[in-house]
């Protein structure tokens, strides 16, 4: 065989592998919603769309998008079209998520950054936002130090600090299941803050923890724990798992017929979760952040029925508030002070109060002066196996917590901000 | 504290059998193939998701047999097209490949099924606890060791007893000899894989019945099973079986008393063996 014809062989893949390339790079680059204008205002979404935390991200986006096409038709951010640039940061590898915030903010020069899900990641892009002083949004990603021990000025958040859940949760299931706990906590930054906030929490009720143990996350079999916890013969077992291995431990509880002998409960739950199990192991007390059946609260009803066009008949969740509420929040700012500076821009959110239609709950919901933290209403109840009305109505709240009453102090949460001079 | 340690001894071994079943599949392909077959999960998922389709047409025991059967016809469709080519490779281009289709395998499902977790029912009689000392004994999980128990033995049938398992195992030992005595190396290498996908199909069935369903399941279960085959020895199946029920005890044994460590341990099992027999408990020397 003579070189020339192995060389034109070469070429015919080089060049195959050019056009591959050339086509992945065009679904590599973020996926842009709504068309490229010369000046529009840019808005980064650095969530995950992938792993274990890929529905939870699909909703948020599906949140955001709503929020987008509010504000275009509205005449965009200062008269300016607005675009959503969408990077996938991966569920749960910090390195790749802060790749994408750094070229979210370096290359697309976005104006707001929006991002994450995951409690580590959420923190290392806000590292990330902080150094280069973008206005940052933490639409999902709970663990308390985002506005807390590790809090910064142009940081905030929609959802709540675990710290809250807790305290929301504690006292109804003390009052309805009694004072002896066992804990099954993942074991990341998320459950080991929510079970230390529910162990004081439960504590100044007169609560005991009577044991408990740290599930390695992404846990699929859970009958060993579940073997120890109902040997420890604890009035509730806690349930601290998010997600899908949340799907798993409820689902194997059931099925050993736990949910006969203790109340099973937990602090945050979600629809996506809900849907994901069983009726039958649709159970337990719980809190929701958000919730979609509030029929006496108004803007509500429209917002159900916009997400349920742009969704495929689905209800929204939690998640998808998060995501709606976060736009609308990079908006809002910008419009208060008339401008896309982000020190003005945090200095005029600080203690806001977002208007009805974005907050869409009873008491409305405020960014507390001085850490940016987001204080909503906190729905406390009980999973139900199907709705009366609706397949998704898979919740019963019986109390709307205000989050004022369940936060810890400013001084508590130990968030000091300091403002660029 | 005896009690505790004998539940989950005894819970343990449920879930290695589980463990197992997936391993003998890999092991399997492993051994005739050398294809280090990243994707069994893949498949593993494919399998749960078929049934979880056909369930409302043909119910859950109809999916619990046609499901594996199609999972396996897929497997031997991605064998002709894809993994056939590299045989006679270093295994490296096949565990590439097969990383690569774990990969694409998980976001398919995750186009056609959604990333929402689906319900995935199974016959509620089944999976209520049959003593209240024993909670942790569901019909269901008896039922699936008996159903790993049937699979063994009846992948131990066919291996000892028909002429493909004859083949399979005389392959493994020397493949260049069994084709040059005529038999068809490639037809037994499509079947070969076909029935180590039908075990993955077979066993995503069985998980989904206790586990969420969702397009990471696969990714979640495969790496236990890479560490059974590796405790319990390349080339040997028994090897595989036993490797199973060891990690799915020493997994159990370590909730009793560090918890956060179970997952660590199996890998830890793993290096231990690697260190003082290379080769697994019942391994071959010389393989790999």
């Amino acid at each position: 065989m003579s070189s020339e014809s192995f060389s034109i062989k070469l070429d015919r893949r080089a060049l195959i592998k050019t056009a591959a390339a050339v086509g992945v790079a065009q679904i590599a680059s973020p996926f842009v919603i709504t068309a490229r204008a010369a000046d529009t205002v840019k808005i980064g979404l650095d969530n995950p769309l992938t792993g274990t935390y890929a529905a939870l991200g699909k909703n948020e986006l599906i949140g955001a998008k709503l929020a987008l096409e509010h504000i275009n038709a509205k005449g965009g951010i200062l008269g300016r079209k607005v675009e959503l640039l969408v990077e996938d940061s991966t569920s749960g590898d910090a390195g790749t998520a802060v790749q994408k915030a750094r070229k979210l903010i370096d290359r697309d020069k976005v104006d707001f950054l929006v991002g994450n899900i995951n409690s580590a990641l959420a923190q290392a892009i806000a590292n990330v936002a902080y150094e280069k002083k973008v206005f940052h949004v933490v639409p999902g990603g709970h663990t308390d130090s985002v506005t807390g021990s590790n809090c910064h000025w142009n940081v905030f958040r929609i959802c709540n600090t675990t710290q809250m859940e807790a305290s929301a949760v504690a006292s109804s299931l003390i009052k309805n299941a009694g004072k002896k706990w066992y804990y099954l906590t993942p074991d990341y930054a998320f459950g080991h803050t929510l079970q230390a906030g529910l162990e004081k929490a439960a504590a100044k009720l007169g609560g005991t923890k009577v044991g408990g143990d740290l599930t390695p996350l992404g846990t699929t079999d859970y009958s060993s724990y579940l073997i120890k916890a109902q040997a420890a013969k604890p009035d509730v077992i806690i349930f601290l798992q998010a997600g899908d291995d949340a799907v798993n431990a409820l689902k194997q509880a059931v099925q050993f017929g736990l949910n006969k002998k203790f109340h099973l409960a937990g602090a945050q739950q979600e629809l996506e979760v809900l849907l994901g199990l069983p009726p039958e192991a649709r159970i337990g007390t719980w809190v929701f952040e958000w919730y979609w059946n509030q029929p006496n609260v108004p803007h509500v009803k429209e917002f159900v029925a916009e997400i349920r066009k742009a969704s495929g008949g689905h209800v929204p969740t939690a998640r998808t508030w998060f995501g709606y509420a976060a736009i609308s929040t990079c908006a809002i700012a910008a419009q208060q002070v008339k401008s896309l500076d982000a020190v003005k821009m945090a200095k005029a959110m600080q203690g806001f109060k977002l208007p009805p239609e974005i907050a869409l709950m009873p008491d409305g919901a405020y960014f507390r002066k001085g850490q940016g933290q987001l204080i909503p209403d906190l729905f406390v109840g009980q999973a139900q196996s199907k709705g009366a009305s609706d397949p998704e109505d898979l919740f019963k709240v019986s109390d709307v917590v205000k989050g004022e009453s369940v936060a810890e102090s400013l001084a508590e949460t130990g968030c000091k901000q300091t403002w660029p001079s | 504290m005896t009690q505790l340690l004998f539940f989950n001894v005894f819970n343990g071994l449920i879930v290695g059998a589980f463990y197992a079943l997936m391993a003998l599949g890999l092991s399997l392909i492993l051994n005739l193939s050398g294809v280090i077959n990243f994707a069994h999960g893949g498949f593993l998922a494919i399998g749960g998701y078929l049934a979880y389709s056909l369930i409302p047409y043909i119910g859950f025991w109809g999916a619990l047999v046609l499901a594996p059967v199609l999972t396996a016809f897929i497997g031997i469709l991605v064998e002709r097209v894809l993994i056939r080519r590299l045989y006679g490779r270093d295994p490296l281009y096949s565990l590439l490949l097969t990383f690569g289709l774990a990969f694409i395998i998980e976001d398919g499902t995750r186009f056609i099924w959604g990333a929402q977790s689906l319900p995935f029912q199974v016959p509620s009689w089944l999976v209520t606890p049959l003593s209240d000392d024993y909670f942790f004994l569901t019909g269901y999980r008896l039922f699936m060791v008996l159903v790993v128990g049937i699979a063994v033995a009846g992948l131990f049938f066919i291996l000892n007893r028909t002429r493909l398992g004859i083949r399979i195992r005389a392959g493994t030992l020397d493949l260049e000899t069994v084709s040059v005595l005529g038999v068809n190396v490639r037809l037994l290498r499509n079947m070969n894989f076909g029935l180590g996908i039908y075990l993955a199909g077979l066993a995503g069935v069985l998980a989904v019945g206790q586990l969420g369903l969702q397009p990471t399941i696969g990714a979640s279960l495969i790496m236990p099973s890479f560490v059974a085959i590796i405790v319990g020895g390349l080339g040997s199946l028994p090897g595989t079986l036993l490797g199973g029920m060891l990690i799915g005890v020493a997994s159990g044994i370590t909730t009793v008393f560090f918890p956060s460590a179970t997952e660590a341990v199996i890998y830890v099992m793993m290096a231990a063996v690697l260190l003082v027999r290379p080769r697994g408990l019942l391994g071959e020397e010389g393989r790999f």
